[in-house]
């Protein structure tokens, strides 16, 4: 009955800020779950929601606490303080909507202990990752990409990082597989070791993002909504219906309709946004992820009894080629009752068992009161949606932050609009109140 | 004292909750108004008392239509006024169901207040003594109002804030608390 833009299917986070973005344009966004919550796979559920999605019929023990005091991620990712979902959160104002803590501290597992990664000089000088003279080599490392201009070949030490690969710069400094290790996965954050042979840029631009955002807060260079990471995709979505945007929930929507190969209408559409799952013919699987969501009556050992903290276990340590991640955040983040921590254990599956793969993981936690675990698919979209006007979003990556979810975001709105994004800054609450109270 | 209260406007959709901030932050009606389009929240400053109170209440966005107001949207309420058309049964009738919401997504704590709007209209489906009635049953407090001529609409902030400050001067809420909307 009524015409629309876009029509948005699924709410999770990639779909809420295109829905947002598109409504501050102008466009009439229609935006409908099949779920009776936002936020789809990037929600952060009650124990009532949890137990349904993990174990139907089941209902939560009452020593768990109130349903309400819940609010359980389903994907264990954070945000880069100096990242491009902060950039678009404070370019929308959809922070008015949010509150943040910072993630307490970054920890890495080497040769059976976990350690800190240094947040600070200090920290560096004390830390037990490197030796003395290992240290006076990474300085040089670390000078040499702080320093590293691209225009100034004075500061290139005969190495050009748009093709030297990461492997040889590792090299010219000398340092050793230890560091290599720490540097690759702790810092620059990849999950498996092919960035060696690529160029070296790639890694340069993950450490400087890692590093700028850590030099912002402190502790960690991360940051975490309060009441879990479905706040986000609520706060767009807000801002998507503020500019406009209609919102429905628990709509089943059987199949999307097309007609000589493009599609003609959930409803009355021109173009269609959805996720994976609701287009499953048109996307093709890249990998799969287990994610064991954990519930904890205390802070994982060996971690300072901090109240939230990622911690790398690098593909070396355990014989893999990919990572073991784990993230934990506690009842000081209002996602638990309270003395109730939650850690989630994640990794690329690489094998025919996926529970076994974890285990090292797992193994770090301590007593484990409850496991909820699913292996889910990663898919990206086969066609960029151009021809049918279907354009999807990709799964959420096993990467612990968000800035693919952002790569995601960009790339769809091209594809959308023809346009590249260009974030304008919105009025904040002050200013929209201080013009209010001028008229 | 100098409070700042967070206030949100629940209740169907076409009940005239808009009109109703609007009314409250304009003192006019808001005219040709449909669905709820770019509106956050108005905000004003009202001297309860001896203390200055700054009254900020927050609009669904229009989330309201279809039952899609974000679990966000509740978060560090200290009050909330549920809205009913009195011409209109069902607006009524869903009242319950948003009580439920309120209590269980902004805290037990919410001072809720009921409101019959539209009360120019003629063609009344909803008593004012039912109303009061059920206002009572769920400790609410009960005013009806008109959104077009203003009558009962001051008030109704004003009632608001005056309970949340009791509750503040008996300490039944603690204005320190994070979330407490105040």
């Amino acid at each position: 009955d009524e015409q629309y833009d876009v029509v948005v299917m699924g709410t999770g986070l990639t779909e809420c800020i295109l829905s947002g973005l598109l409504s501050i344009e102008g466009k009439k966004v229609l935006h409908m779950d099949r779920n009776d919550y936002y936020g789809g796979e990037s929600a952060s559920l009650n124990l009532t929601q949890l137990f349904k999605k993990f174990r139907d019929g089941e209902t939560p023990a009452a020593a768990l606490g109130k349903d309400r005091d819940y609010n359980v991620d389903l994907i264990p990712k954070f945000m880069m303080a100096n990242g491009e979902l902060v950039k678009i959160l404070t370019h929308t104002d959809v922070t008015r909507y949010l509150e943040f803590k910072q993630i307490a501290g970054s920890y890495v597992y080497r040769d059976g202990t976990i350690a800190k990664v240094p947040a600070t000089e200090m920290e560096a000088v004390r830390s037990p990752l490197m030796g003395l003279f290992e240290k006076r080599r990474a300085k040089k490392f670390f000078e040499f990409v702080q320093n590293y201009k691209a225009d100034d070949p004075a500061t290139h030490q005969g190495m050009d990082i748009n093709c030297t690969p990461m492997s040889e710069i590792y090299k010219y400094f000398g340092l050793e597989p230890g560091t290599i290790d720490f540097i690759g996965h702790a810092l620059a954050l990849h999950l498996e070791d092919s960035y060696l042979n690529r160029p070296a840029k790639e890694t340069f631009d993950r450490i400087t993002l890692y590093m700028s955002s850590m030099a912002r807060w402190g502790k960690s260079p991360y940051l975490y909504p309060l009441y879990g990471l479905g706040e986000l995709p609520q706060g767009f979505a807000r801002l998507s219906a503020i500019y406009g945007g209609t919102y429905m929930l628990d709509k089943k929507v059987d199949e999307i309709v097309y007609e000589n190969g493009k599609v003609v209408g959930v409803r009355s559409g021109d173009e269609v946004i959805c996720d994976p799952s609701c287009a499953p013919e048109k996307v093709h699987k890249t990998d799969r992820v287990i994610r064991a969501i954990c519930l904890l009556k205390g802070p994982i050992p060996n971690t300072d009894n901090v109240d939230s903290f990622q911690l790398i276990i690098p593909q070396n340590q355990v014989k893999r080629k990919n990572d073991i991640y784990i993230a934990g955040v506690s009842a000081s983040h209002n996602v638990c009752e309270k003395n109730h921590y939650l850690a989630i254990v994640s990794t690329v599956v690489e094998t025919e068992n996926p529970q076994e793969e974890i285990q090292p993981g797992l193994a770090l936690l301590g007593p484990i009161v409850d496991k909820f675990v699913q292996v889910v698919d990663i898919c990206e979209p086969i066609a960029d949606g151009k021809s049918d006007q279907v354009f999807i979003s990709k799964s959420y990556d096993a990467t612990s932050h968000f800035e693919t979810v952002c790569d995601d975001v960009k790339d769809l709105y091209k594809r959308i609009t023809g346009n590249d994004l260009v974030l304008k800054q919105r009025q904040t609450q002050e200013e929209e109140q201080k013009e209010m109270a001028d008229q | 004292m100098h409070f700042l209260l967070k206030f949100l406007i629940t209740g169907d959709s076409g009940t005239g909750k808009s009109c109703l901030l609007h009314q409250f932050v304009e003192n006019k009606f808001k005219e040709g108004a449909t669905h709820t389009i770019g509106v956050e929240f108005g905000s004003r400053i009202v001297t309860i008392g001896k203390n200055q109170v700054k009254l900020q209440i927050w609009d669904t966005a229009g989330q309201e239509r279809f039952r899609s107001v974000t679990r966000s949207y509740y978060r560090g309420a200290a009050g909330a006024l549920l809205v009913y058309d009195i011409s209109n049964r069902n607006s009524f009738t869903s009242i319950a169901k948003w009580i439920a919401d309120a209590r269980k997504l902004a805290g037990a704590d919410i001072a809720l207040m009921l409101v019959g709007n539209k009360l120019d209209l003629e063609d009344r489906e909803v008593s004012y003594l039912e109303a009061s009635r059920f206002a009572q049953e769920n400790e609410m407090t009960f005013l009806e109002t008109s959104a077009l001529t203003g009558e009962g609409v001051e008030e109704t902030f004003l009632k608001c804030g005056r309970a949340i400050l009791t509750k503040i001067e008996t300490g039944q809420v603690d204005p320190e608390r994070p979330g407490s909307g105040i």
